[in-house]
Parts: C-alpha cells; structure tokens; sequence
C-alpha cells in the first residue's frame, strides 16, 4: 500500500487549464465533483478526497487514483507515494506543470490578442509574444 | 512594440516572464493577468522601463468665440 502524499507548493490556479495540460499530458478523461473519493490500486477507499480525480484505470494498471483538491490558491496535486515514483519516471508533476505552463502562455496569449514565436534554446523553452 | 518574453524550465516547469516595451503601472496591468492563472508570483521586480512615465500628448481645444 503506498500512501497519498498533498503538494502544497504546487498549486494549478484555472481548473480549465489544469484540464487542458492534463489532457496534453495524456489523462483527459477526470471526474469532477465535490468531495471525490480516493482509491488505491487494491480497490480500496483512502481517507483522502479531491475535486478533480484521474481514476486508476487511466493511469496504470499499478497505480492509485491521481486526485487534485481545491483550496483558496487553486488546485493542489494528491498523488501516492509509489506513483510520484514511478509515473513518467518520476516526472509526473513536473511534465504537469510544464504543460500548464505552455496553457498559460497560451491564453495570455489569447486575452491581449498577441502573436507568438516559440523556440527551444538549450534546456529552455522560449516563448515571444508581441501584442 | 510591446512583448513578453516566457522562459518555461520543463526541467522544474517554472514559467518565468518579462514584460517589455509597456510602461508604468500598465505593465503590472500584464502582469495580473498571468498571476489570474498562476497565482502571486514567487519573485517580482520591475525593470528600469517600468519607472518610465507615458508619453501624453497635451490636448488643447481653441475656445469658440461667440
């Protein structure tokens, strides 16, 4: 059994973009609701509940379910210890939050009517707007 | 011309940005719409632009004479 860990420093603030960059990272089927229960990779129910839920079933046959619990900052990640581990070797929430990242350009990009160039320079990714 | 420049690390996925070519406090008018969708940023400071005052073009209507 592994145990759900919250994490508090990374927080999703727009649920619709927290949506779309998990659909680019591969999960677009989520549940929403109130209070969404949490199960394990057994099938059994954890003490931990979450607005947002990718169930199990779309994530592996090993893993728990991957929740996303609201506070007043935005969406904050619940994910088991083992699948922190082991999703996208580990880089799970990083690639999250990358891809949230490209939405956010994406729709700043959208609300001041810019135009944009985007380019890889090293590690990094640069994107230009001109608005 | 004014443009923002977004340097995303897929190495953490910190997305940084830096505003140009807007000045004065219509810069952090930019800047709030980012903080909409990403919350208050962690780091915050503003480049010598920014304490650059808009250019106003003086309007002045001649008075009808009656």
């Amino acid at each position: 059994m592994s145990k759900y860990l919250q994490f508090d420093d990374i927080v999703f603030k727009d649920r619709r973009l927290l949506l779309a960059a998990l659909a680019d990272v591969g999960y677009a089927q989520v549940e929403e609701g109130q209070a969404l229960p949490l199960y394990g990779y057994h099938g059994d129910r954890r003490p931990e509940t979450a607005e947002l839920v990718v169930r199990r079933r779309h994530v592996g046959s090993l893993s728990n379910d991957i929740g996303f619990t609201r506070s007043p900052e935005g969406y904050v990640p619940i994910l088991s210890e083992y699948d922190q581990h082991t999703l996208r070797g580990g880089r799970f929430l990083t690639t999250l939050r990358t891809a949230y990242s490209e939405r956010v350009v994406e729709e700043v990009k959208r609300r001041l009517h810019g135009t944009t160039q985007r380019q890889v320079e090293g590690s990094l990714i640069k994107i230009r707007m001109r608005f | 011309m004014r443009e923002i420049e977004f340097t995303i690390d897929p190495s953490t996925g910190v997305l940084t940005m830096h505003i140009r070519g807007v000045r004065g406090p219509a810069c952090g008018d930019i800047a709030k719409v980012a903080a909409d969708l990403l919350g208050e940023p962690e780091h915050d400071w503003n480049t010598p632009e920014y304490f650059l005052r808009p250019h106003v073009q003086p309007r002045v209507q001649p008075r009808r004479e009656r």
